[in-house]
This record gives C-alpha cells, sequence and structure tokens, in this order.
C-alpha cells in the first residue's frame, strides 16, 4: 500500500499566499446530492424523489462553468468535483472539460462505481490530477448492506484500470459499523492496487441532511470507533512505526495526521473559508462542506462578494479555548466543522470527540504493550 | 522551439505557474512553477530558433553579462528537457 499521498508540491506554498493575500486558491464543486448509491451515514445525499420535492435545483453546467471562471480569475488552481455523485451528472464532462481549460488542477471524489466503457475511456484520454475513490467494504455483501448495492466487485475492477493507466488513485475509507470487519481485506486491497487510504472512524453528524439533529450520526460509538482507528494503525504500520508512534502517543506528543492540514490555536485552523470554500449542489457557499453556516447564495450574490462574505464570517468563527490546552489536543482531529455538526456552535466542545481521543490513546497504549510483551 | 507538453500557463498573484493538462497530467507531478527569468523564456521559446536567440532576448531585457545569461539559460533549458517539455 502507498503510505503517502502526493500533494503538489506547490500547494503549501500558494495556500500560503492565498492566506496573505485573501485568495481562493481551492474550490469544491459538490455538483449533485444525487448518488447511485445509499449510504446511511452520507452528509448530503438526496434521491430523485427528495430532490423534486425540496423545491431547489441543482445547478447548471453553464452556472457552475461561469462560477469557476469567478474563482480561477481571483486565484483558484485547485478543484475537486464532488457530490453525491458526480458522475451521475450527465452532463459531467461538459463541466469537466470546461474546467480544465480553465488552467485548473482537478481532483475528482467518486465511488467508482462508475468509471467504465466510455466514461472510463474519456478519462483515460484527459485524466485528472487523482481520484479520491471511497471504499466501502472488502466484499459485494457489504457493499450491498452499506450502499444498497454490490458494486465491490466492479469498483475494484474499475480502480484496476484506472491504476493499470497510471492514473493517481486514493481511497477513502470511512470505518462503519456496516464495515468495520472488512478492515483486513481493505487493506489486502488496497496493498494489490497500491494505492494510498485515508481511512478514518469518525463520522461527522450529517447535520446538512438531518437539520439539527447535532452530535447524532449512523456511526460508530466513540469507543469502538477508537479501537478500530486503532485497528487500522496496526494493519496500515510495520511493528516499528507502530511502536515509534505508540510511544510518542503515550507521552501525549503530536503524531502525523492524514485529515485536512490544521494549525494550531483558536478559530478555524485549516484552509476553510481562508484559502479555499465549498460550493454545495444549489449553488450556496460555505467554507467547508460539513457545516451549513455561514452560508452565502453565490447566484444571488456573485462570487467575488460571496468569497469575501464567507472570509469574514469565517474569521469570526471562536473554537473552543479550553481545547488549546488539551492533553488529547493532538489525537482528537478536532476542527470548526468537528465542534459546529457535533455541538452545534462553533465554541462547543465534543464529548464524543474528547472521549474518542482518550480511547484512542488508550487503545494504542494497550496494543503496544501486548506487542511488547510478545 | 517546440513544447512538447500540454500545460496551461498561469499567473498566481505574481507566480507564474504551469498546470498540465491532457496526457501530460501522466508524467507530472503536479504544478511547475516559474521564476520571472523563467517566465520570460517561457513566453519567447515557441518563436525562438534556439538558445542563442533566447540570449540575444534575456540580455536586452536584463541587465546581466552574457556570461551569467548563458548559464542561467542553459540550465533552465536543461530542466525543461529533463522533464520531457522540450
Amino acid at each position: 500500500m502507498k503510505k503517502t499521498s502526493t500533494e503538489p508540491y506547490v500547494s503549501t506554498y500558494l495556500h500560503s499566499k492565498g492566506r496573505r493575500l485573501g485568495l481562493p486558491i481551492a474550490g469544491n464543486f459538490e455538483l449533485t446530492a444525487r448518488c447511485n448509491f445509499n449510504c446511511p451515514m452520507c452528509y448530503v445525499h438526496m434521491t430523485d424523489a427528495q430532490l423534486r420535492s425540496c423545491g431547489k435545483q441543482e445547478l447548471t453546467a453553464k452556472q457552475w462553468l461561469d462560477i469557476a471562471k469567478a474563482a480561477r480569475d481571483k486565484g483558484m488552481v485547485f478543484v475537486l468535483l464532488t457530490g453525491g455523485e458526480p458522475l451521475v451528472r450527465k452532463d459531467f464532462f461538459e463541466i469537466y472539460d470546461g474546467m480544465r481549460e480553465m488552467g485548473l488542477l482537478i481532483s475528482i471524489n467518486s465511488n467508482g462505481s462508475m468509471l467504465k466503457g466510455e466514461i472510463l475511456e474519456r478519462f483515460l484520454e484527459n485524466p485528472p490530477f487523482r481520484f479520491n475513490i471511497s471504499l466501502y467494504g472488502g466484499s459485494n455483501e457489504t457493499y450491498r448492506n452499506m450502499c444498497g448495492i454490490s458494486a465491490y466487485d466492479q469498483v475494484k475492477e474499475n480502480i484496476r484500470a484506472l491504476r493499470k493507466a497510471g492514473v493517481d488513485v486514493s481511497l477513502n475509507l470511512s470505518i462503519t459499523p456496516y464495515n468495520k470487519a472488512d478492515l483486513p481485506q481493505i487493506y489486502a486491497d488496497a496493498v494489490e492496487l497500491d494505492v494510498n487510504v485515508r481511512a478514518s472512524s469518525y463520522m461527522y453528524p450529517s447535520v446538512r441532511v438531518n437539520g439539527d439533529q447535532y452530535g447524532c450520526g449512523n456511526r460508530l460509538g466513540c469507543r469502538e470507533s477508537a479501537r478500530y482507528s486503532v485497528a487500522w494503525d496496526l494493519l496500515r504500520f510495520t511493528p516499528e512505526e507502530f511502536e515509534k508512534r505508540a510511544e510518542a502517543m503515550m507521552k501525549l506528543e503530536a503524531i502525523e495526521s492524514d485529515g485536512c492540514p490544521v494549525e494550531a490555536g483558536e478559530g478555524v485552523r485549516c484552509r476553510a473559508g481562508s484559502t479555499s470554500f465549498w460550493m454545495t449542489w444549489d449553488g450556496r457557499m460555505l467554507p467547508c462542506g460539513m457545516m451549513t453556516r455561514p452560508e452565502v447564495n453565490v447566484m444571488e450574490l456573485g462570487f467575488d462578494a460571496a468569497w469575501e462574505t464567507i472570509r469574514k464570517e469565517t474569521e469570526k468563527i471562536k473554537t473552543p479555548g479550553k481545547c488549546v490546552s488539551c492533553r488529547y489536543k493532538d489525537f482528537c482531529g478536532a476542527c470548526a466543522a468537528v465542534y459546529f455538526t457535533e455541538t452545534g456552535r462553533f465554541d462547543g466542545v465534543p464529548e464524543y470527540v474528547c472521549k474518542r481521543a482518550e480511547e484512542i490513546v488508550e487503545y494504542t497504549r494497550r496494543a503496544y504493550e501486548e506487542r511488547k510483551a510478545k | 522551439m517546440k513544447i512538447k507538453k500540454e500545460l496551461i500557463k498561469r499567473d498566481i498573484a505574481g507566480d507564474t505557474i504551469l498546470v498540465p493538462v491532457g496526457k501530460t497530467v501522466y508524467d507530472s507531478n503536479g504544478l511547475f512553477v516559474l521564476n520571472e527569468l523563467g517566465t520570460f523564456i517561457w513566453d519567447i521559446l515557441p518563436q525562438a530558433e534556439n538558445e542563442a536567440e533566447i540570449c540575444r532576448a534575456v540580455l536586452a531585457e536584463y541587465d546581466v553579462s552574457a556570461e551569467e545569461a548563458a548559464a542561467d539559460i542553459a540550465e533552465f533549458m536543461a530542466r525543461l528537457k529533463e522533464l520531457g517539455i522540450l
């Protein structure tokens, strides 16, 4: 398995410059809330029937391209096309090709099930910088239970075809009650396919689709979430790597994380609302796709004014001061989106996440001692 | 001189970057960044016949010695060839 994913080496530099100058360096474009999968923990998914009855409409390809052009003119370089499943849009390539011609470096989030036939051929001719494919399990049965479709074999075949052609693929893995038993198989698949996996047993509460149900979610309990987080560490690290990491954790020293890049301190510490933005499928701008506020309607305000509003509103966000001095701050992964989705406030302490961080350190300690005893 | 790769030039707040498109994505690891001299050379590359012509253009634009200009141009061109861009 690849141990790291490759971020463009100038990305950090451009984001640093963008932060200083207030530039939107990266844009996340959620092209649709529709998906051919039906996963219970999804933060955005709507069925066709829900979409019809909600009174909102997806932006057209032209509207997406107009927004992308305005963002590019303000400095956007990196684009993530996501959903839902972006490939369910019949006009996907109109959007994709148009953005490529603008000189944007594009990554795509996909469940991987539709990357075959003509769609695959088009991507092989004009590949994105990277595909981030969500892997939901290690068997057709798990896919059926979790996503409502037995797509495991097809997804794996599609990833194999992309890798054979030389397309960069990274896997995202959400560890849930439905697929927790599949971790060894998923790891074996990642090794076979020679791809990096970004796994997380933490699921944000889906407040975008479930209204104000903060702190709720179709997810593992905090103790079990910690247990499977460590189970994945035991699979992905060599014994020496795991021991080194465990020794640092037991001393409560910072460890390398493959989550969003964050800086120390209060407020929003990642790139959200500072150098990156999220466009929802119906034309609203958010700092991050997990939040429901601050939000601005880009179709009413225009891109430039929307970006300035989001930047200013994001700067006002204050996260809990007590977290800055917490002993477990380097292991919880808490960010503004976590605080908000767990508690409904940006300054609320997310107890589930706090407990989970303590348990991760404890499970790591136990695994370390068991290994040493052997 | 012929540029073999599909690259789109972008100016981002004073920096010049080259974004790979089409099949160039397969053999590039992201973006290329050009400094000021690199940007100047990049812009005249398609019309230039050879390095000597580029050198004359650089000397007309910048206050540098012929030796310095030739060395910098040779280094830049070698890098482009190494990356398969030229």
